[in-house]
């Protein structure tokens, strides 16, 4: 018997096996920093390694369970930089609470079970991965567990969570029932025959269990109570993270298991996510105008990006994916990027509400013109990086390069230009407080390295993407064609 | 050489910008300095190549940018007769924009950042030659604006701010679906495996005319938002009542123009079929443009909102000539784009001081100001006087060529009649500059307000200001200069509808 080549999962293992060491480590050494300092290690010397897969081209797969190709390296190398951020954003954040072995650990957890999920290639690798994230995720959301909004956030993901979880569970049984096999390949093979009653029931069972992970209208509702309940960085690993992870289970399943099979079930699920997208999108920004506390607004525009991320399961052309892709990436650092300050500013006890950022560019200019750049990153305003994805995403559903243009999908671009317009005004609305209006005191704030750190990193990534995005579009061409074979 | 002439010019106000912002505490004061050399410089290049236009021009530059399987998107710039003479407005207009804000003593360093900021939008949207260049330029420009406005605004600013910012983004983005549809149609009719957005690789492009239709629609949307034409023109008050002198003074000056650049530059160029079936509606709004736009004047009781509703007036002018899809009118809407974004900017600083030395811009409680003010009265005649286009200043070779193309259209068409509607708006033009001249700067002096211890314009706004009406006189008996770098332009683009 020959053992499997573990390398092709080494990424993963050096994540899981720092998730072991570091509660140990803590115990041991009683030191806080130390152990974040440890995980950070962990998680660079995982993309270091990464790096050279990618530079190497390495593909593989192991035991038909998890595949190495371009799109799960281009995945996984994503959520590490989700991971890296959530950390660096962690280490002030958590300095006065007890428990730090637990809370990295949990987050080196949840970041494994993301990249395993990035790799999976059947419907029991994407189960594992999804609930390791999730499980870990419900009690990083409770670790204030005296902090009655914390408590209250983390019986209400756990319980929503909960559902979803057996949601999803029973879709993928019903498939495994109709299709006889849980591997994606074999399942596109399966469906091509006529569709059956039951096809429709799992795949509206997977799409509501795994909507509740990506927040789509009406499976949102915990979103904004959980992301406002929870400490900012976890709020920025749910947001940025574990949605992210959610949209990945449904490429997976979707674009290869249904799209690739050109089966007659698909013109109808393309119409459903379509609809679902446009009333996401919608949803998502109209009720962000109202919010006055800036998680709840960052919640609501996440949901929002969701919509936008959905029109690719609509369109479900190479060039969306690629178009989704990229910006999934560009999303990872302009909502990081302002979820970061929201928690470095909750550090500093200035208050989440909105009214909180007033004359904040007199107080802290590098914060606010980051801030600025973010949001309007998220707006999509050339020449930032969100804009440049939302070009190329947008533009999916005007049609596909060389491909005849079918016009079905023209409705949806102008539900989405439209969401794009509305969601200025609230992103405008920050800058506003932030550099029009005057706060009550004009004394300066510093803040910690380790954040200006996490918010320079984005802050790069924001402006370098957006004037000089090739780089970035070819590993997502690559990934694109990856995934869809 | 000019491949980095032409970036030169384009970049050095972002630099400029970058550096007036680092301007803080002591050297606050430097901040305008920097603002002044770092907008002669984009002026000087354009005069050097103005210079050499006729032996070197047109200027192109190009560098490739985003190359990858789907995407093809290059740093183009070009600079035809058209563009150089937008690009001369532009930088010239921010440069006495600057001088004219010489005194600016609110966060001065921020301020100029914004309008240098601005600079490099503006440049840019008319020297692109990519769609994807040129729609970040277009939206790029917008930003500073909002800023403007909300922090240098009057007491509605806030309001004004986000309704200009809100609407002119709504039609920026439509107009970006009608481009990713040019993209889309154009690979797919020549066949390329890769999004070419260059302007040169889509106007090659022979589109069918169904699409045609459509995709001009969603382009002159989001143009004439951004002109603006009635009815897409009512954020434009707002926005001038609420800006500062500096703001508005870009915003009419040049901003407008991007609107009317566009149309002529994109939709008459690459869907000549679509200009066809959209000449009747385009006539239609050009006219009631002109038409409303008068009569608000006449209705207004603050100066500025009648100067920003005279804008609306004008450039309906400016889409009435380009409608008339002749090359005399094409040249004559361009050349009132010039004419305009020069006499605007003298009407928006008259208002600008009148607001600043008097304390208010309500013509019914001014009144006598020439007694007081004279030398300011003297521009405030001189600005108005070339507004409602007084022969032998540049407004009026603009108008009488518009006027002569559209009566030219109306006579083949079998309706010349309609030219009584052109000329009737230029007897509302005259109407209410008169009116108002009368009642502001004539007559006894106003006991409404307190007028006695009134200053004259100062030394920065009378060079400013002077510089432009030399300019307007000089090209009203010159016009060849603009003209001649024009109109192979339009003679070009009209080739394609034969000689009307």
């Amino acid at each position: 018997m020959t053992l499997p080549d573990f390398t092709l999962i080494a990424p993963q293992i050096i994540v899981l096996l720092a998730a072991l060491l570091v509660p140990g480590l803590h115990i041991l050494t009683r030191n806080d920093k130390l152990v974040g300092m440890v995980s950070i290690a962990a998680i660079v010397a995982a993309g270091l390694y990464l790096g050279w897969m990618i530079l190497e081209g390495v593909e593989g797969s192991f035991l038909g369970v998890y595949a190495v190709d371009a799109f799960s390296l281009l995945l996984t190398g994503l959520f590490l930089m989700v991971a890296l951020l959530v950390l660096l954003a962690s280490l002030n954040s958590v300095e006065r609470d007890r428990h730090h072995g637990e809370y990295y650990a949990l987050i080196l957890a949840a970041t494994a079970g993301m990249m395993f999920v990035a790799c999976a290639q059947d419907l029991i690798g994407i189960f594992v991965g999804v609930e390791l994230t999730s499980i870990s995720s419900y009690a990083l959301v409770a670790f204030r567990k005296n902090d009655p909004r914390a408590a209250e956030a983390a019986v209400k993901y756990l319980v929503i969570g909960g559902l979803s979880t057996a949601l999803t569970l029973y879709g993928f049984s019903l498939l495994y029932g109709v299709t006889q096999s849980t591997n994606l390949a074999e399942i596109a093979l399966a469906i091509g025959a006529a569709p059956s009653a039951a096809l429709y029931v799992s795949m509206a069972l997977i799409i509501a269990g795994l909507g509740f992970k990506i927040t789509t209208v009406p499976f949102h509702m915990w979103a904004p109570d959980v992301y406002e309940g929870a400490t900012a960085p976890v709020a920025t690993f749910l947001a940025v993270g574990s949605k992210k992870m959610g949209f990945v289970a449904l490429f997976k399943i979707f674009l290869v298991g249904f799209i690739a099979a050109q089966a007659t079930v698909v013109s109808d699920m393309q119409y459903l996510f379509a609809v679902l997208a446009a009333i996401t999108m919608t949803v998502g920004n109209v009720v962000a105008l109202s919010q006055t506390n800036m998680k709840r607004l960052l919640a609501y525009s996440s949901i929002a990006q969701a919509g936008y991320l959905m029109m690719v399961l609509a369109i479900a052309t190479e060039y969306a994916v690629i178009g989704g892709l990229f910006h999934m990436i560009t999303h990872v650092f302009m909502k990081g990027g302002a979820f970061i300050i929201v928690a470095a500013l909750c550090y500093l006890s200035m208050g989440e509400k909105l009214s909180d950022y007033k004359g904040l560019a007199k107080r802290a200019p590098v914060l606010a013109f980051s801030m600025l750049i973010f949001l309007f990153a998220l707006a999509g305003i050339p020449p930032l990086a969100g804009f440049v994805s939302k070009f190329v995403l947008f533009s999916s559903a005007v049609g596909s390069p060389g491909a005849e243009m079918a016009g079905q999908w023209i409705w949806l671009v102008f539900i989405a230009v439209i969401n794009s317009a509305i969601s200025l005004y609230y992103y405008a609305r920050v800058v506003k407080f932030m550099y029009v209006d005057e706060g009550e005191s004009e004394e300066r704030i510093t803040v910690p390295m380790p954040f200006m750190a996490a918010i320079g990193i984005c802050l790069v990534a924001v402006i370098a993407i957006g004037l000089y995005p090739e780089p970035v579009i070819k590993l997502c061409e690559a990934a694109a064609a990856a995934l869809l074979g | 050489m000019t491949d980095y002439l032409l970036s030169m010019m384009l970049f050095a106000p972002l630099v400029g910008a970058v550096i007036a912002l680092f301007m803080t505490g002591d050297k606050l004061k430097y901040a305008r300095w920097v603002a002044l050399v770092f907008s002669a410089i984009p002026l000087g290049i354009s005069l050097l190549l103005l210079a050499t236009f006729n032996s070197d021009g047109p200027f192109s530059s190009s560098f490739a940018w985003i190359e990858t399987a789907s995407l093809k998107i290059q740093y183009l710039l070009y600079i035809d007769g058209l563009s150089m003479v937008m690009v001369l407005l532009t930088t010239l207009l921010v440069f006495l924009v600057v001088l004219f804000s010489w005194e600016e003593k609110e966060r001065p360093n921020f301020f100029f950042a914004l309008i240098l900021g601005m600079q490099t939008g503006l440049l840019g949207v008319f020297m692109a030659a990519d769609y994807f260049l040129f729609f970040i330029f277009w939206e790029v420009a917008l930003i500073p604006m909002y800023f403007l406005i909300n922090l240098w605004g009057g007491p509605r600013r806030h309001y004004a701010a986000i309704k200009f910012f809100i609407y002119t983004h709504v039609s920026s983005l439509v107009m970006l679906i009608g481009i990713f549809a040019l993209a889309f149609q154009a690979a797919n009719i020549e066949g390329w495996t890769q999004l070419s957005f260059a302007f040169a690789d889509i106007s090659n492009v022979m589109f069918a005319s169904g699409f045609q239709v459509l995709v001009f629609g969603l382009l002159f949307f989001g143009f004439a938002v951004k002109m603006p034409v009635v009815p897409f023109h009512t954020w434009l008050p707002d926005a001038h009542v609420e800006a500062p002198t500096a703001g508005s003074v870009l915003l009419a000056g040049v901003m407008l123009k991007m609107g009317s650049y566009g149309i002529i530059r994109i939709c008459l160029d690459v869907l000549p079929d679509g200009a066809v079936a959209w000449q009747i509606p385009m006539i239609v709004i050009a006219l009631v443009a002109i038409v409303y736009g008068a009569l608000a004047c006449i209705a207004q009781r603050d100066l500025k909102k009648m100067v920003a509703f005279s804008s609306i007036s004008h450039m309906g002018m400016v889409l009435l000539g380009i409608a008339t899809l002749s090359d005399i009118g094409i040249a004559a809407g361009a050349f009132q784009m010039f004419a305009h974004g020069l006499i605007t900017a003298v009407l928006f600083m008259v208002c600008g001081i009148v607001g600043h030395n008097v304390g208010t811009r309500q013509i019914p409680l001014l009144g006598g100001l020439a007694e007081k003010m004279p030398n300011y009265a003297a521009f405030m005649m001189f600005g108005f006087m070339a507004s409602l286009g007084l022969p032998g200043l540049v407004g009026f070779v603009a108008e009488f060529n518009i006027l002569a193309a559209f009566y030219n259209w109306g006579n083949a068409e079998g309706m010349a009649w309609v030219i009584i509607i052109g000329l009737a708006s230029l007897l509302l033009t005259a109407g209410y500059y008169l009116w108002a001249m009368q009642r502001s700067i004539f007559g006894p002096v106003t006991d409404k307000v307190d007028v006695s211890k009134v200053h004259d314009v100062s030394v920065y706004e009378g060079v400013s200001l002077a510089v432009l009406c030399g300019l307007i006189a000089l090209f009203g008996i010159w016009p060849a200069f603009a003209w001649d770098l024009i109109f192979p332009v339009a003679e070009g683009l009209a080739a394609v509808w034969g000689v009307i």
